[in-house]
């Protein structure tokens, strides 16, 4: 019973931490993607992957949509929507990165900061980074699920 | 779930019409700010300056701006001694590009550059190659 507990608070703990990692993440890119748009809509074009135009709009709703959804993790009404958009926003990250990566494109990141950088991507640890961040997130996600499933069998039973 | 989705989004509309409301909106693309050791393109071209391509050997074969020179990172040395070359004979401010406005490798070659010349005028386009198209 010790045991059961003690791994059931283990859980917890682990989720929340992953909880707050992706949030903090997600916050601190947000918070200078909107203060600068216009810089980070010259990073977004720097993908070669939409037109000028629609890369404004993206810099425009993107950064809010980090935003709202770093918050949206620590609250419990949308933290199941809040987790799914982040965890498809990292699948759409990690597809460009790489794609940026092969076509041997020279870019401005634009995950933490909207200004162009004088230092060459590094490709790999970006990938890798978002994929530390996509398994937090896949992990919140089960683990949020199997506790609401927990919750309904033993509320109908 | 779709209730979560809607909540979201309401919050992120409301946060996208601060910012269009708050005038920092990249919609209407006003001149861009530049920064130091950066060189608009109508400025550079009413300079004599010598053109370096930064988007290294392949991007040049396929295209570069007349009369440019090639300086790749991977080849430092002899873009450098071609460089230096030219600029001996008739010191001009130095123009380095590559080929769009979020690419970095321009700002990192006048980094180096200046060290390698520190007496010469060097300036990293702003906007890049694209810049030239349009």
């Amino acid at each position: 019973m010790a045991a059961v507990n003690l791994e059931v608070r283990s859980m917890a703990y682990l989720m929340l931490i992953g909880r707050l990692t992706l949030s903090a993440a997600f916050i601190l890119a947000a918070l200078p993607k909107i203060q600068d748009p216009a810089a980070f809509a010259i990073s977004v074009e720097g993908y070669h992957v939409v037109t000028a135009n629609l890369a404004m709009w993206i810099a425009l709703v993107l950064p809010w949509l980090e935003l709202v959804a770093g918050f949206g993790l620590l609250i419990p009404q949308i933290k199941r929507g809040s987790n799914l958009i982040i965890a498809l926003l990292l699948v759409v990250f990690i597809a460009l990165h790489a794609s940026a990566w092969a076509r041997g494109l020279d870019i401005n990141c634009g995950c933490f900061n909207a200004h162009e950088s004088e230092k060459t991507p590094g490709y790999l640890w970006l990938i890798l980074r978002n994929i530390g961040l996509l398994t937090a997130c896949i992990f919140v996600l089960i683990r949020d699920w199997q506790h609401r499933v927990r919750r309904e069998d033993t509320s109908t039973s | 779930m779709l209730r979560e989705f809607c909540i979201i989004l309401l919050l992120t509309v409301i946060g996208v019409a601060y910012t269009l409301f708050s005038g920092l909106s990249p919609l209407s693309r006003a001149e861009p700010k530049l920064e130091a050791g950066e060189i608009r393109l109508a400025d550079a071209r009413a300079l004599n300056a010598i053109w370096v391509d930064a988007g290294g050997a392949k991007k040049f074969e396929e295209r570069h701006i007349p009369e440019a020179l090639l300086l790749d990172e991977e080849d430092w040395d002899a873009g450098l001694f071609e460089l230096m070359n030219t600029w001996l004979i008739e010191p001009r401010p130095i123009i380095i590009y590559c080929e769009s406005e979020g690419c970095g490798k321009s700002k990192r070659i006048a980094k180096r550059l200046r060290q390698s010349l520190p007496d010469a005028e060097i300036y990293s386009l702003k906007g890049g190659s694209a810049a030239w198209q349009q």
